[in-house]
């Protein structure tokens, strides 16, 4: 009396998901470089990231973090099968190699965040600009006289940190690419894993309470 | 990634989901505004009172979370617990038709009528005729010692809601 339902994805897991592709391809694609939207769905992605982050820490079994511990070893052993064509055994969360792509996506996700935040401050404060000289750019619109030496040194921090700001926008864009072919490498690995195990792999992560059958 | 999670939950829990999203978007929005404000020299007082409005948000983006979790968690154990009451269920047929002497048609049968099936579905489902579903229910009922489906049915929510359902391995008990 096995139930084939396809399994979802608990709501915050999804909305995080949704959120997160949503803002990295606005980022990507529709919004200016270092504009001050572009800033704010940063803002925005960090925000769901660090929420996503804490339901693993808090959230139900399988949206925890132990629940998909990486190991290159189960990876291996999981490659293997689908090498040896054996038939896809179910998992309580994702599968091993499904793991490392969250973590890989997750690490890459948070340098292009830290890069970013690194670069611009925040938004509407600093203006942003795009040229790579802007970086790290400290607020300049205090105009206290007491406060002299103290922004003396921002200038010479920016001064030296010249060539520092130029790697971090280097990092900033080689992570950006980076996660789009990582995205791009999930969805195949979706495609794959659902042609392969024939369940509802994209359902479990799209609305609606009724499930579609799968044969399983 | 509950598995049969019940209809009324879902929504719920998306809703509350999506307002501790929404309040950690306002969380971030705050604490990049404070960070600002402190890097204008904004006087002290704005920033305590951004900072507490700060507080207010994390503590209601943990507590959104802590519930959520515990919305998903109760309707678990409900499906769980449904889990166990259909297997009590058809523990306490088996036990009763042994206890009836129902033959293994008949207690098919009985099954059926119990899930609420007429006559007409029975006998499609058992590729039988009418007729002879009916004089097997008839049977049924002769042994069980009711006059009706209704009563029949009320002899097996008689022993389920007398025992607490944790003790389903004792259904004779």
């Amino acid at each position: 009396m096995q139930t084939l339902e396809v399994r979802r994805w608990d709501p915050l897991v999804r909305l995080t998901h949704w959120g997160v592709a949503a803002g990295v391809v606005a980022n990507g694609v529709f919004t200016e470089e270092g504009s001050g939207p572009h800033q704010w769905v940063g803002y925005g992605v960090a925000a769901l990231l660090a929420l996503r982050w804490a339901w693993g820490l808090i959230g139900p079994p399988e949206a925890r973090f132990t629940a998909f511990r990486p190991s290159l070893g189960r990876a291996a052993r999981h490659v293997r099968e689908i090498v040896r064509g054996a038939p896809a055994s179910t998992h309580r969360s994702h599968n091993p190699l499904g793991a490392l792509m969250v973590y890989a996506l997750w690490g890459t996700l948070a340098v292009v965040i830290g890069t970013g935040v690194a670069m611009s401050g925040p938004p509407g404060v600093s203006t942003p600009r795009i040229e790579a000289d802007s970086i790290a750019q400290p607020v300049v619109t205090a105009d206290a006289d007491d406060d002299d030496d103290r922004r003396g040194g921002d200038r010479e921090d920016r001064r030296r940190g010249e060539g520092g700001g130029e790697a971090v926008e280097e990092a900033h864009e080689v992570g950006a690419n980076l996660l789009f072919g990582l995205a791009g490498l999930h969805l195949l690995g979706v495609a794959f894993e659902t042609r392969r195990s024939g369940r509802g792999i994209l359902q479990s992560m799209l609305p609606g309470r009724r499930a579609a059958r799968s044969a399983r | 990634m509950s598995s049969r999670s019940s209809p009324r939950l879902e929504p719920r829990a998306g809703a509350i989901a999506a307002v501790v999203a929404l309040q950690a978007l306002a969380v971030t929005f705050f604490v990049v505004d404070v960070a600002a404000d402190i890097a204008a020299r904004v006087g002290p007082a704005h920033v305590t009172f951004e900072a507490m409005a700060v507080l207010a948000l994390l503590a209601g983006v943990v507590v959104g979370l802590l519930q959520l979790r515990a919305l998903l968690a109760s309707g678990r154990r409900k499906s769980e617990a449904l889990a166990v009451a259909a297997g009590a269920l058809s523990e306490v047929i088996e036990s009763r038709a042994r206890e009836w002497g129902l033959t293994p048609a008949e207690r098919d049968v009985a099954v059926f009528a119990l899930k609420g099936c007429d006559i007409d579905d029975i006998a499609r489902l058992r590729n039988a005729a009418p007729g002879t579903v009916r004089a097997q229910l008839t049977r049924v009922y002769q042994k069980a010692g009711v006059g009706s489906r209704a009563a029949l049915a009320s002899l097996f929510l008689d022993e389920l809601i007398g025992a607490p359902l944790a003790r389903t391995s004792d259904p004779k008990g």
